[in-house]
């Protein structure tokens, strides 16, 4: 996820490429990369019926620029309340046409049994977030790791299956 | 808690959800009479007629659709309706007919959104679609399949579902291959269906009986549902050209927001968008829509606001049925667009995005550059009929509590899928009662 237009957050898209790669030349069954994803409502018809989806992104933190975290999104529903200080969450309610973000999309996909059986998120921490497609250096440099980081979960789950 | 007739009240909201962009309402009530209702729109100024000012004529289409991601295909179309007016050149049916096929799948996109996810929670009291998803799992379901139907189709003619990358000034970058676009006929079929249920089922919905006395405007054509292209037409009498109707639409700044506010002749307020549409071209729909209205209890003119969501449904099954008739005779344009050299001159581009008439207006110089550009988006000739329709649905529900009546105003705002950030030129509501 990312818009590449607008430098470290595009780091999603780069890491994207990169798994492509990765699992061509390794040669993994069932795996599919989707990028870039125009509408995060899409992500609802690619992951319908997965057993894993990771979903790569820039974080904004207080972590150094191309920090790695791994978020095992187990209860989105927690999630969305926990940002919103509402039992009811922001789901969809407080978002606009143009911003269902990954917790609503998350919501809506269990809401009608299309959420793939585990969801883990991959955030790489950005630096710099101005127009412009090139990636901070730290970024950059994070973005081997980060597709390791995917690939790691992609083989536990093909071993697992 | 409820309210007697007579109370004073504010109804603040500030900020609307379920909306595109920033805005607020308040409301205020003195005596059982609505005194004040402001519909404040604080996203901020967005300056995109500003920096059009010396790009060439050929960009208009791209930096236009970046105003908006759910119809940048309308900014596109009246971009380039308006380039092609300004420097005398005509395209083909073939380019014609693709323009109208990519538009339909924007249709399909937009009013499957708004309907499912963004407007029927209202009408179930949910919050938002994940509630109404634990009500109607497969209503929702529908809806997001229809959704991605239009995307399919945004994707297949104008290479990406959001901000497409295929239009050109003169037509398109590249035809799509026949096999290709007559592959799209079955989940057209498909969703013509789920269209046709959605229809049923927004059908069954609870309304509030509010009639509204609009004036409608839109584009109209003799021979078909207008989307891009047509005159424009009102139901007073106007019939006029996009170059006549920029005249004659005359847009002022009102203090609390961002947005222009337009009225006709300078004094008149109108609506523009589904109501409009559709009472002004009724007999043009294909039979299949007319039926589909017919069975939903729908005349040919609605002038219940909060039965937009029928019409926007309807409008479903028109964009489905239209892009398989489109699909089905496809052959691709040859070519894909026609040379539109920059010349000085003046033009003016009219198309229908799903929330209304959206026009553009540019000045030329002798090589194409943009000295001037003006654009007028639906939801910025809305703001006068939404602040009317929110006086008229306040004083028919004042017995209602603060929280109901609040929701209310919330709902009657969304009832015409209002665009803030294209209109930045929307929502926070306050509802104030004083005795």
């Amino acid at each position: 996820m990312g818009s590449e237009w607008r430098r470290d957050d595009g780091v999603g898209l780069a890491v994207a490429r990169r798994v492509a790669e990765l699992t061509e030349a390794r040669a993994l069954p069932n795996c599919r990369v989707v990028a870039p994803l125009g509408d995060s409502l899409d992500l609802l018809g690619h992951w319908d019926g997965a057993n894993l989806a990771v979903v790569v992104d820039a974080t904004r933190s207080e972590l150094a620029p191309g920090t790695i975290s791994r978020i095992e999104f187990e209860d989105p529903d927690q999630v969305a309340s926990a940002e919103s200080g509402s039992d009811r969450g922001p789901g969809l309610g407080r978002s606009s046409t143009h911003g269902i973000g990954l917790v609503g999309v998350l919501r809506l996909a269990r809401a009608v049994q299309q959420a793939p059986a585990r969801t883990v998120v991959i955030g790489v921490e950005g630096e710099d977030f101005r127009q412009g497609s090139e990636l901070s250096s730290a970024v950059a440099a994070a973005v081997d790791k980060a597709a390791t980081c995917v690939l790691e979960l992609v083989e536990e789950a093909l071993k697992c299956a | 808690m409820t309210h007697g007739a007579n109370a004073s009240r504010e109804v603040q909201v500030d900020e609307i959800a379920r909306v595109e962009g920033e805005g607020g309402l308040h409301v205020a009530v003195r005596d059982g009479v609505v005194t004040e209702v402001a519909l404040n729109i604080f996203e901020p100024p967005r300056f995109f007629e500003a920096f059009l000012r010396g790009r060439r004529h050929t960009e208009a289409p791209d930096i236009t659709a970046r105003i908006c991601g759910i119809c940048p295909v309308a900014y596109q179309m009246s971009a380039c309706n308006a380039m092609e007016d300004a420097c005398g050149v005509s395209v083909g049916p073939g380019i014609e007919a693709l323009r109208r096929l990519l538009y339909c799948g924007e249709y399909i996109q937009s009013h499957a959104l708004h309907v499912y996810l963004l407007h029927a929670p209202d009408f179930f009291d949910c919050e938002d679609a994940v509630e109404l998803a634990g009500l109607d799992a497969a209503a929702v379901e529908r809806g997001l399949a229809l959704k991605r139907t239009g995307n399919l189709l945004m994707e297949t003619v104008g290479g990406r579902a959001v901000h497409p990358v295929n239009v050109r000034v003169g037509g398109f970058y590249r035809a799509p291959d026949r096999a290709v676009i007559r592959a799209l006929a079955e989940p057209l079929r498909r969703a013509r269906d789920a269209a046709l249920t959605t229809v049923e089922w927004v059908a069954g919905f609870d309304f509030p009986d509010v009639e509204r006395d609009y004036v409608f405007v839109s584009l109209r054509r003799p021979d078909r549902y207008p989307l891009e292209s047509g005159r424009v037409v009102s139901s007073e009498g106007l019939d006029t050209t996009p170059a006549g109707f920029a005249e004659f639409a005359v847009e002022e700044h009102v203090q609390r927001s961002n947005a222009l506010h337009a009225k006709l002749g300078g004094t008149q307020e109108y609506l523009t968008g589904p109501l409009a549409r559709y009472a002004l071209n009724f007999d043009v729909l294909p039979e299949i829509a007319r039926q589909a209205a017919t069975a939903a209890g729908l005349g040919p003119v609605c002038r219940n606001p909060f039965q937009s969501i029928v019409v926007r449904a309807v409008e479903m099954v028109f964009a489905c049925d239209e892009a398989l008739r489109l699909v089905e005779s496809y052959e691709p344009p040859e070519p894909p667009a026609v040379e539109v050299p920059g010349l000085a001159g003046v033009g003016s581009g009219a198309t229908e995005a799903p929330r209304g008439l959206l026009l553009h207006r540019y000045e030329l110089e002798a090589d194409g550059i943009i000295r001037s550009a003006r654009i007028m988006p639906p939801t910025s000739q809305n703001q006068l009929s939404i602040e009317s329709d929110l006086r008229r649905v306040v004083e028919s529900s004042l017995a209602l509590s603060d929280e109901q009546l609040t929701w209310r105003c919330e709902q009657a705002v969304r009832n015409h899928d209002p665009c803030i950030s294209c209109a930045t030129h929307f929502l926070d509501v306050t509802v104030e009662r004083h005795s």
